[in-house]
């Protein structure tokens, strides 16, 4: 499957649902979604971003978040697996897109690529809704059960490996999103989700 | 000695809704109470660098967290700690419980950042992770108090303050252990 047929599906059903990408989805994303709950966990870092994403899910019970992580990124934060689970945040969404390789700079091959089975590691972590996806139909016919069902959800789509280039932030980048600082991201995505948060009391 | 009481009564008067950390020995008074407490979740990671990305996404959802680890997972947090909690700018509070401070005190106290060298180091009458504590935290831009008695307990209040007067995290290293009344 390609890295567009995994996003493009989502990006037509992920709602109100807050999206964190990282590494080689963040422009990819980009180009299918302008949404002030895109969050690129980018220029910050690497293998945090789904536990920055378990932050979220945590902090906004009633919402989706679904976080776009890398296979190599996972491999640095296994642990999270762990806390996820044990946090039990019903609203959260990890989906691994596996190409088995470090595609941003120069698709080297990750630790176990090839082997490593995420879907039995979210399984030992004890998740207990798993999906793994090879193929796009299989993965976008069963999309709206993903999205729809409790969590935790752990989501790996093999993908074939793209050419994503390093990752900046300014002014001059393509992706709306990575446009402001990080600092400045946190605080649109802070705003736009307090924003539509009606009730809650911002401290 | 610090009474956990008193550490849970400020955080409790700060808002707080969140703690995150991996326990220690020194913690454990105020680990002990805080499971009892409803008004604050308490979630154990597997690493410290995990936690200061779970805070920051915490307060980005809009909650009010705060760290509880040990200065070993301090050091363990230093890329999570710059590129989530300092670059998104959350004004997160990270209580650092200090491993080997009575044996550095007894030595003279924080070496001078000249002095740290892998003789120093590597000396086994001293705890390298004292050591290297508050030179780290300067080397961060991590600003901190110290709270090491009951009667330093304002100094808890003044992390919070400082934490959201320059929108950061602000560490306070505490150097006596917690007990229970």
């Amino acid at each position: 499957m390609t890295r567009d047929e995994a996003l493009r599906p989502l990006a037509s059903r992920r709602g109100q649902a807050v999206v964190v990408t990282t590494m080689g989805t963040v422009r990819p994303w980009a180009r299918l979604s302008d949404h002030p709950l895109d969050f690129a966990s980018a220029d910050s870092a690497m293998g945090h971003a789904a536990d920055f994403a378990l932050g979220l899910a945590l902090a906004q019970p009633g919402r989706k978040v679904l976080c776009l992580n890398g296979d190599g990124s996972m491999l640095m934060s296994l642990g999270t697996l762990v806390t996820i689970v044990a946090s039990g945040a019903a609203n959260l969404v990890l989906f691994v897109l596996q190409n088995d390789t470090y595609e941003l700079t120069g698709n080297q091959s990750i630790p176990g690529a090839g082997r490593v089975d995420f879907a039995a590691l979210a399984r030992a972590a004890g998740f207990t809704r798993v999906w793994a996806f090879e193929e796009a139909g299989a993965y976008e016919s069963a999309l709206p059960s993903i999205l729809e069902g409790p969590g935790p959800v752990f989501v790996v789509v093999k993908v074939e490996p793209g050419a994503e280039g390093p990752l900046g932030r300014g002014p001059a980048e393509s992706a709306a999103y990575l446009r402001p600082s990080l600092a400045e991201s946190a605080r649109l995505l802070r705003r736009a989700i307090l924003d539509q948060d009606y009730g809650r009391v911002d401290s | 000695m610090i009474h956990a009481g008193l550490v849970l009564d400020e955080l409790r008067r700060q808002g707080v809704t969140d703690v995150l950390g991996v326990p220690d020995n020194a913690a454990k008074a105020l680990l002990d109470l805080l499971a009892a407490e409803p008004s604050i979740r308490l979630l154990t990671v597997t690493r410290e660098g995990e936690a200061f990305a779970i805070a920051s996404g915490l307060w980005v959802g809009g909650r009010r967290p705060v760290l509880l680890i040990q200065n070993t997972g301090l050091l363990e947090s230093g890329d999570a700690l710059r590129g989530t909690a300092m670059r998104m700018r959350v004004p997160l509070v990270c209580l650092v419980t200090v491993r080997g401070y009575a044996r550095m005190a007894a030595h003279g106290g924080p070496p001078a950042v000249e002095a740290l060298d892998a003789e120093l180091l590597s000396r086994p009458d001293l705890d390298s992770v004292a050591l290297l504590t508050e030179t780290t935290l300067r080397a961060w831009g991590l600003p901190w108090e110290v709270l090491g008695e009951d009667a330093d307990l304002p100094r808890l209040a003044d992390a919070f303050r400082r934490a959201h007067a320059q929108e950061q995290p602000v560490a306070v290293l505490v150097t006596s252990d917690t007990a229970l009344p």
